[in-house]
């Protein structure tokens, strides 16, 4: 078996990271299982439902469908990612959930947290169209969408007037 | 709008929620995410027949498999009373004799991983004689269809009062029937027009995103089980009789729910998981993936026949129903949704006359079991959905039809029950404002429809306790066995104990659910919490705030009622007195705790139908604008405005996000394609096949209005959300379908190729 893993390093929230990994090995399995980052969700398994959205090289990503190995050399950035480490502020876009209340459950939650941050790193004006078609990608079950949204709006403002 | 208390400082403010830091860090911890040292992982085989008798189950080679630590079959079930459910006993923690849809639990390994459990499933021999099976509720009544039980199981009717009936086992698959009954027999025979009318209601499955899971794990004697479920302490009451084991050696934890809507009571995963860990002598994680979450609960598709009394002048007179609930496989929790929906099905009119009769048909299908709105979605559809027949065969505008029928304020709904708690008339006016409903131009494609989704809320003599303990600093604890779901409702339990408390909501903490800890509840279901627990939380927080003004009193040398507890501090008059060192200079420097007990639960009465009255009403207002394009069938919907009373929002947000979540998923019913089966097997069960509703689904027109009309029983004037909004969902489009283009739809999904066969129909008919 040995002969059969393979040798990766990556970026893990802004880190070095160095494993080995077997091939058939899914990237949110090695998240959560060998690098207890459990914020990663699985609930589909079949790469629709976005609760195991990572982002690679600041794409957002499904997990449960990218193999380990394929995280060679890339950027990953999990929920756990986001937050200052130095102080443990929030980035804008978990700020904008908290202060709105836009989740209820939470298992939806980090990848649509991380789904949200990616839309505004490429538009930072998005207008609720352009919102609404983005976070069509991802399932939540909980809230009807609408105060979603409307924390990616307040969210994009606040990166706007200078948040992180 | 009421001025319930002008000096409410926490309680009505849109407070960030309790949970928000851990669920936006990826912190919270879920059933899913709980791993021990050691863990095994279960695995299930799953009937691949519909209906077969299990000759043979021969595992003795997969437990050689590498990785396998136990194997459970049918012979493992020697000192275990092997059947659940809840007031019939039906289900097998694995199969006995027979198995009953595809996807019944036939055997199951505890292994390392999950590849090597499945690895290890492969080897299990089974062999099956298969069954003539029953798809549908049609093919499971009629006479000589094949019968899911040849011996009727264990099972109990409940009591009921004035005017309720129940009964088990009436034959051709039938395994409940509720009835209800009130008024003279002969009140049909002075109506004007009596219509007679069939719906047929969809069946979602729930689509939580945190599948059925649990973790299971042995200390000594003491069975712990971690496990993603609303009612933990009925279940394990389930889990003692099942096991024959002691209640207080069983150990049930609830970390943070990812969701349930109802589908999340009592045992899905547990049985299985707490025997593998019992041979494995490990912990043992069960672990379901969302294909087996749909080959484990659904809601109950229905056939509903109504027939309803009118005077000429439009007054409804009486009426009288049949329902039909596609039940599944096993009862579950059918016959208590058979309550509901037979007992709601009225709707909230004036009625001279009622007659009700709801019975629970088992099919060789996925067990239906609780769905939010709980069998008032198939109520209000029908109910809803006829009384815009009615209005308009009788020239009447819909929204005068009901304005003149609903019942008034505090008006009993039926006899011996309890008030409704909200106008409806005002909800209705709301609604109809918003959406533009008077001016709206009907025909040409484009249409407007009303609808008032009904339920009772709090559930069926619920009993709840709570505890207050407040530490020496003023930090406080509150326990209570009301699961944080998603319903905020961690939040709104600590805000009420907060302004109760005069403190901040920062001082609040509120422990995950320990069944070994905390005060019993039923089941975080029938949205009980606000009415039913809130009330048990509320008398518990002013009974330590007593023992606190007592003790403080004693120590400043005055009467209670002289001194206010201000923020952790004794205000009198003009002083300020610090608790917390008056509490060590009493007690000692190691401190103390205060400790306020509380009980809520509705009086047992005999004169009300379910033996207590409602705690309270919970409706839901919809109002729907659609274009359907008359050569292909599609219904665009542009406006949905729904409307829910929160009596008082303890949290407006959280209420907001109650009545949006459960409105778009009642549009899951009404325009999606719900579960599709092709005889017994179901097409349409995983994630990739299966639709719910994204954000590009949801119209612009979307709104919710919150309510606050003070009438609720629980704290503050607070009342039941969060299933009411589903209701009127598919009523209102189907009635403002009928208003763009004249057909009526009756049966649900309102598909294109539905929507297209009703034009053709129509058209053909003139």
């Amino acid at each position: 078996m040995a002969g059969d893993f393979a040798f990766i390093r990556f970026t893990l929230n802004g880190a070095p990271q160095e494993v080995h990994v077997r091939p058939e090995e899914m990237l949110v399995q090695l998240l959560r299982d060998r690098l207890q980052l459990t914020g990663t969700k699985i609930a589909c398994d079949v790469a629709t439902c976005g609760a195991c959205t990572v982002l690679i090289d600041g794409k957002p990503s499904a997990s449960c469908a990218t193999f380990a190995w394929q995280a060679e050399g890339a950027e990953i950035v999990t929920i756990e990612g986001l937050a200052d480490p130095a102080d443990g502020s929030l980035e804008s876009v978990q700020q904008a959930f908290v202060d709105t209340s836009a989740f209820q459950c939470g298992f939806c939650t980090p990848g649509m947290i991380l789904l949200a941050k990616a839309l505004i790193d490429r538009n930072p004006s998005p207008d609720r169209d352009a919102i609404r078609n983005w976070m069509g990608a991802n399932i939540c079950r909980c809230t009807g969408y609408e105060m979603i949204i409307e924390a990616v709006e307040k969210a994009a403002a606040m990166r706007r007037e200078g948040g992180r | 709008m009421t001025v319930l208390s002008p000096v409410l400082h926490v309680v009505g403010a849109d407070l960030s929620r309790t949970d928000a830091v851990p669920k936006t860090t990826g912190t919270a911890t879920y059933t899913v995410d709980v791993s021990f040292p050691g863990m095994l992982h279960a695995k299930v085989l799953r009937s691949p027949h519909a209906h077969a008798r299990v000759l043979r189950v021969d595992a003795s080679a997969a437990i050689s498999m590498p990785g396998v630590h136990a194997v459970l079959t049918r012979d493992d079930l020697v000192d275990v009373n092997p059947t659940y459910g809840y007031f019939i006993k039906d289900q097998p923690i694995v199969a006995i004799d027979k198995v009953r849809y595809i996807g019944d639990a036939v055997a199951a390994v505890a292994a390392e991983t999950e590849v090597q459990a499945v690895a290890a499933l492969e080897r299990i021999i089974v062999e099956y004689e298969p069954l003539p099976y029953v798809a549908t509720v049609d093919a499971a009544m009629e006479s000589g269809a094949p019968q899911l039980f040849e011996d009727e199981p264990m099972g109990i009717v409940p009591a009921y009062g004035q005017g309720a009936s129940g009964a088990k086992y009436l034959g051709n698959n039938n395994c409940y029937r509720f009835s209800y009954e009130s008024g003279p027999a002969d009140a049909f025979d002075s109506c004007d027009r009596i219509f007679e009318d069939r719906f047929v209601f969809s069946r979602d499955q729930h689509f939580h995103l945190e599948p059925f899971v649990s973790v299971a794990r042995l200390e000594g004697e003491t069975i712990e089980v971690w496990t993603s479920c609303q009612n933990p302490f009925p279940l394990r009451k389930e889990l003692a009789r099942v096991l024959k084991h002691p209640e207080n050696l069983i150990r049930v934890r609830v970390p943070y729910i990812g969701a349930g809507y109802g589908a999340k009571n009592n045992c899905k995963t547990e049985p299985i998981a707490i025997l593998l860990a019992r041979k494995a002598k490990r912990p043992v994680r069960f672990c379901m993936t969302m294909e087996e979450n749909f080959l484990t609960q659904s809601q109950h598709g229905a056939i509903l026949d109504v027939r309803t009394g009118v005077m000429a002048d439009g007054t409804l007179v009486a009426r009288e129903g049949h329902i039909w609930l596609d039940s599944g496989a096993y009862a579950d929790a059918s016959p208590l949704v058979a309550e509901k929906a037979g007992y709601r099905l009225p709707g909230p009119y004036k009625w001279q006359r009622l007659r009700v009769d709801c019975d629970c048909i088992l099919t060789n299908t996925t067990p239906a079991g609780p769905y939010r709105g709980f069998g008032g979605t198939q109520a209000s559809w029908a109910s809803e959905s006829q009384i815009d027949i009615i209005a308009r065969a009788l020239g009447i505008d819909p929204y005068d039809f009901r304005i003149r029928n609903l019942k008034d304020l505090h008006e009993p709904y039926v006899p011996g029950e309890s008030g409704i708690d909200s106008d409806l008339r005002d909800g209705l006016n709301l609604v109809a404002d918003r959406i533009g409903y008077v001016r709206r131009e009907s025909g040409r494609g484009r249409g407007m429809g009303l609808s008032i989704g009904f339920k009772d809320a709090g559930g069926v003599n619920k009993p709840a306790q709570a505890r207050i303990k407040i530490t020496t600093n003023g930090d406080v604890y509150l326990q209570c066995g009301t699961v944080e779901i998603g319903q905020g409702i961690h939040t709104s339990m600590s805000q009420i104990a907060a302004e109760l408390l005069n403190t901040r909501i920062e001082r609040i903490s509120y422990p995950a659910l320990n069944t070994d800890y905390t005060p019993f509840d039923q089941g975080t279901n029938a949205s009980s919490a606000i009415v039913v627990m809130a009330q048990a939380v509320q008398q518990a927080a002013l009974e330590a705030k007593r023992k606190v003004l007592e003790f403080a009193a004693g120590e400043l040398d005055c009467a209670p009622d002289d001194i206010e507890l201000d923020n952790w501090s004794i205000r009198k008059g003009n002083e300020a007195h610090p608790l917390a060192p008056m509490i060590m200079r009493y007690y000692g420097g190691t401190g103390y705790e205060f400790t306020g007990e509380g009980f809520y639960k509705a009086a047992m009465d005999h004169s009300a139908p379910l033996e207590t009255q409602c705690v309270s009403w919970e409706f839901g207002w919809g109002a729907a604008e659609v274009e359907v394009d008359r050569d292909t069938g599609l219904v665009k919907l542009l406006q949905l405005v729904v409307s829910g009373d929160a009596g008082r929002a303890i949290n407006p947000r959280i209420c907001r996000g109650q009545d949006e979540g459960s409105a778009v998923m009642g549009l899951t019913g009404a325009l999606f394609p719900c579960m599709v089966y092709d005889g017994a097997v179901l097409v349409n069960g995983d994630g990739l096949n299966y639709r719910v509703p994204l954000a590009t689904d949801i119209p612009d027109g979307f709104v919710s209005i919150l309510q606050e009309q003070g009438h609720g029983p629980g704290p503050f004037g607070a009342k039941s959300l969060g299933e009411g909004c589903m209701l009127p969902v598919a009523s209102a489009i189907a009635n403002a379908i009928e208003d763009a283009i004249g057909v009526r739809i009756r049966e649900l999904p309102l598909t294109p190729e539905r929507v297209l066969a009703a034009i053709d129909g129509s058209v053909s008919s003139k």
